[in-house]
């Protein structure tokens, strides 16, 4: 079996080779920087060592074919893979100078610093208060709860979600539409107030508006938080991010200023990708 | 356009193929339902009697001297002679009867029980001593049978049928609701039996397995779907608890013998050692249901519970756990249900005892209301064929207000996501 | 394969063939275009009226082409939202395309200048000179034309860099010019005319040059326009 990848990892190298563009940042810019990072679900290996460095208050845009390998990459940010008991990770990843597979490092408080939000709107069963004031709760932010309403009023605000639900904040989030409720989860995250806000296709259920309103959002976020987004839109890759970082079959191909990937890929396999060529 | 020709047709086939679906489930639901509808109607009919007890009023006299009496109180009415002043105000029905058989015939038509009852009268009436009192005693149990069936059934003699007549000439037989079924425990004496002890001592043993069942068999769910990790030892339980499911409960019997009572010595015949051994049995089905309501709980929720920072046990309980309610509850409802009517593992526990009292805790002796049943239809006594078919008719209704306690408290915790 | 856009590898067949139709009917435009330039020069050289009225009239044609690539590009955007290579290709042609126009006014202007002057009789022996900086403008246009054609980038430099001979004709010939009207003023309504014939012919070499520029554009990534001396589209 592992015969078997490493005969898969030489294909792979000799088809993309080294990581094309600029993964590394100068230090005093880097939030988070992930080092020959492989991840293996049991035998099979996911993702070949790949390194890459996320900036301070950038939208870093991940892009590639299904099954390449992002949601893997994204959710060894926050070791949310750790919840898959065949999942195993090697390298390192660090979250301002700290290995986040340290062993003093609590994953709980890591998720805390780290937060996601899923492809697919997923909002407890409880209020649309309860949802926001779930984190908050969870790890005390509050002090009572002026602070705690506080709390949960600022989050839907910068969620730009207030509006259309202060006169219902006791109705259940999962009443909302599909955009709203993927907003309401943009909050829950945000009330938390991470530092690294990880995206999962946050917009791919989305119509054109609630996806502008989210879009918007990220871009509005940035000034406070650092964001990784997992997207199939080139658009919106194109649209919200600072950097763009593009996979294939596992391994980081290419990553660049967004300007230049999608004028000006340095790379034959993101230049596919990105015109709908076959690769 | 031939496609859509050749679309008609067969269409034409489908939709006859669905409406004779249709009909056969239709048939089988009807078919179902006449089944039910006869048994319950058969049980129905056949427990009626048993709703009904035959009274007989006498003319008994509370004289100090025929008691043997002084005073009355707790400590000296145990001395009374209750039984002689019974039979005497039976004499003095058919004061012309004197042969010694025809006596005994007589006093034959009035309950065993008739002295216990005038003695607790007389407790309540401390003031009757010295007075002659009109009281209803209840009638015996061949009487009441023979009344009810109209003649047809009863070991009643030609004579004892006079009697009767005459008596009901008198308004001196009555018949009424009757109230000991539902609040006195087992009797030799069918007019005197009743289901309360039994019923206490389902409770009782269903409160036990309901408190341990759920308990341990919700704690193994969680651990086995969420916390344990994949591996040979853990399939290994897996496959044990759902063959466990799959033997026959009297092994459990036998297993409580050996372990509770031999073992632990958990004292016998109690609701206590039920609750254990039918816990046993319930289990399997809790854990299996229990399980599969946890993997119905959407994952999303738990990573997003988890992508906020929850720790895993904190995901299990603030959300896992409350959407997966209605499935356990259901689950639990079903292995409730069985417990309820489980017979064969508790006859290895000596829950088959002859037991006259209520039981008033899980350490007393008790039994249970199948076993009570399966006593009953055992029993000689032409009365008991109807207390029988009550007892079903209790555990029947006592098994659908479980359930629909159980549904009632699943739709409350039902929520929608 | 470094040179090759591979434009008919997309997924989509239909916008393999968009891509494809409009390529070749820039090269259409650059052949009509071409044939402007020369047929002017023709006219202007040999005083022939009627081939300048055939260049005036044919300018429409140039400018309904452009017209139709401009929506079939327009389209293009709107629909396939083309990114990278394909993204470059499409803003390279409408370029190219303006450019061209812009090529085909000049010729317009050439023609009308023969219709012009043979009305007055002017012998066209005067702008003889006229033929070299026409050849050099053309020389440029073909091998930009070319360039673009085969998406090579190494030929597009060229082009761009022999737009320089075309302007050192120009100056060539404005001194000439210039030498003239000093030595006889009553040449110098004659002599402007030349002048603004050959600036015509500087100005098409120019503006093919922009279009091997839109090549190295389309090709490389790089935007090689207003660098004086080049020495990063050297390096390329
Ligand atoms: N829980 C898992 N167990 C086993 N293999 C997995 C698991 N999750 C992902 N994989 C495998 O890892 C590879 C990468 O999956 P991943 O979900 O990261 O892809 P992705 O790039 O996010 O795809 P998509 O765009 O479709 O979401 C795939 O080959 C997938 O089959
Ligand atoms: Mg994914």
């Amino acid at each position: 079996m592992s015969n078997n990848t490493d005969q898969q990892n030489t294909d792979l190298d000799q088809l993309v080779g080294e990581t094309t563009g600029t993964p590394f940042l100068p230090d005093e810019k880097v939030k988070m920087s992930a080092r020959n990072v492989d991840v293996f679900y049991a035998d099979k290996q996911a993702i070949f060592d790949n390194s890459l460095d996320i900036g301070k208050n950038e939208v870093l845009a991940m892009i590639g074919p299904s099954g390449c390998g992002k949601s893997t990459f994204l959710r060894t940010l926050n070791r949310m893979n750790d919840t898959i008991p065949i999942c195993r990770i090697t390298g390192e990843i660090k979250l301002d100078d700290e290995n986040i597979y340290g062993k003093d490092i609590d994953p709980v408080l890591l998720r805390a610093r780290v937060g996601m939000v899923f492809q697919k709107p997923n909002p407890f069963p409880k209020s649309i208060y309860d949802n926001v004031a779930y984190g908050p709760r969870l790890h005390g932010l509050a002090r009572n709860k002026a602070d705690l309403d506080e709390i949960v009023v600022t989050s839907l605000k910068r969620a730009g979600l207030f509006d259309e639900v202060k006169d219902r904040l006791d109705a259940s989030g999962t009443g909302l539409s599909g955009g709203q409720q993927q907003r309401l989860c943009i909050a829950r995250t945000i009330a938390v107030s991470p530092e690294v806000i990880l995206m999962d296709e946050p917009a791919s259920a989305l119509d054109p508006i609630a996806t502008a309103i989210i879009e918007e959002l990220i871009d509005e976020l940035r000034q406070n938080f650092t964001i990784a987004i997992v997207t199939h839109s080139m658009q919106q890759a194109a649209r919200v991010s600072q950097r763009t970082a593009y996979f294939h079959l596992g391994k980081l191909v290419e990553v660049g200023e967004t300007n230049q990937i999608f004028t000006n890929p340095a790379h034959q396999l993101t230049e596919n990708y990105i015109t709908g060529r076959f690769g | 356009m031939n496609n859509t020709e050749q679309i008609k047709r067969s269409l034409k086939k489908r939709y006859a193929k669905e409406r004779r679906f249709r009909l056969y489930g239709l048939t089988a639901i009807v078919v179902s339902f006449l089944f039910l509808f006869t048994l319950l109607a058969d049980i129905t009919l056949k427990a009626i009697p048993a709703f009904t007890q035959a009274w007989v009023q006498l003319d008994v006299s509370f004289e100090s001297d025929t008691l043997g009496l002084d005073n009355v109180n707790e400590q000296t009415i145990n001395e009374g002679k209750f039984r002689k002043a019974v039979k005497s105000s039976t004499y003095n029905l058919f004061p012309d009867v004197s042969k010694r058989k025809q006596k005994k015939e007589l006093s034959a038509l009035v309950s065993g029980g008739a002295q216990y009852q005038i003695r607790d009268q007389l407790l309540d009436n401390p003031e009757w001593l010295g007075t002659t009192q009109t009281v209803w005693v209840k009638a015996d149990d061949q009487l009441d049978v023979w009344l009810e069936s109209d003649g047809e059934l009863g070991k009643i003699s030609e004579q004892q049928e006079q009697w009767i007549a005459a008596l009901q000439e008198q308004d001196r037989i009555k018949r009424s609701f009757n109230t000991t079924l539902f609040t006195a425990g087992d009797s030799r004496e069918p007019e005197q039996a009743g289901i309360l002890g039994a019923l206490v001592g389902s409770l009782l043993t269903l409160a036990v397995t309901l408190v341990l069942s759920i308990t341990v068999g919700v704690a193994t769910a969680i651990y086995l779907e969420i916390f344990a990790p994949q591996n040979r030892f853990t399939d290994f339980i897996e496959i044990n608890i759902n063959n466990l499911a799959a033997v026959p409960s009297i092994i459990f019997g036998l297993l409580g013998l050996a372990i509770f009572i031999s073992l632990f010595g958990v004292p016998r015949s109690t609701p206590l050692v039920g609750g254990l051994v039918l816990s046993l049995m319930t289990l399997p089905t809790i854990i299996v249901s229990s399980r599969a309501a946890l993997k119905s709980v959407p994952p999303s929720l738990m990573e997003a519970a988890l992508g906020l920072g929850a720790s895993k046990m904190q995901a299990v309980f603030q959300h896992a756990l409350p959407l997966a309610m209605p499935g356990i509850l259901t689950g639990a409802i079903i292995g409730m249900a069985q417990a309820l009517g489980e017979t064969a593992p508790l006859l290895m526990i000596g829950m088959v005892a002859f037991i006259v009292d209520v039981p008033s805790g899980v350490l007393d002796a008790a039994t249970v209301l199948p076993v009570q049943i399966y006593l009953w239809a055992d029993s000689p006594e032409r009365a008991f064929t109807a207390m029988t078919a009550a007892g079903i008719l209790i555990l029947l209704v006592f098994l659908v207000a479980m359930n629909s306690l159980a549904i009632v408290l699943r739709k409350r915790f039902e929520r929608r996501w | 394969m470094e040179n090759d856009l591979h434009i008919d590898q997309h997924i989509s067949q239909r916008f393999n063939e968009e891509l494809e139709d409009l390529r070749s009917k820039v090269l259409e435009m650059g052949g009509l275009v071409e044939q402007q330039v020369m047929d002017g020069t023709d006219a202007l050289v040999n005083g022939d009226a009627e081939l300048g009225a055939k260049v005036v009239e044919r300018d429409t044609q140039v400018n309904a082409m452009e017209v139709a690539m401009d929506e079939s590009c327009v389209e293009i955007i709107a629909r396939r939202q083309p990114t990278a290579s394909d993204l470059r290709l499409i803003v390279s042609i409408i370029k190219t395309i303006t450019d061209l126009e812009r090529i085909g006014d000049q010729a317009e202007k050439l023609g009308a200048f023969a219709v012009q002057l043979s009305d007055k009789g002017v012998s066209a022996d005067k702008y003889s000179n006229l033929e070299n900086i026409s050849s050099k403008a053309l020389a440029v246009l073909r091998k930009a034309l070319d360039a673009f054609a085969r998406m090579d980038h190494e030929a597009a430099l060229e082009a761009a860099k022999m737009d320089e001979k075309v302007d050192q004709e120009y100056e060539a010939i404005l001194r000439q010019v210039m030498t003239y009207m000093m030595e006889d003023p009553r040449e110098i309504k004659k002599a402007m005319r030349v002048l603004w014939a050959a600036r015509a012919l500087e100005r098409i070499g120019d503006h093919a040059k922009n279009i091997s520029e839109y090549v190295v554009y389309l090709v490389k990534g790089k935007d090689i326009r207003h660098l004086d001396s080049l020495p990063e589209a050297k390096s390329l």
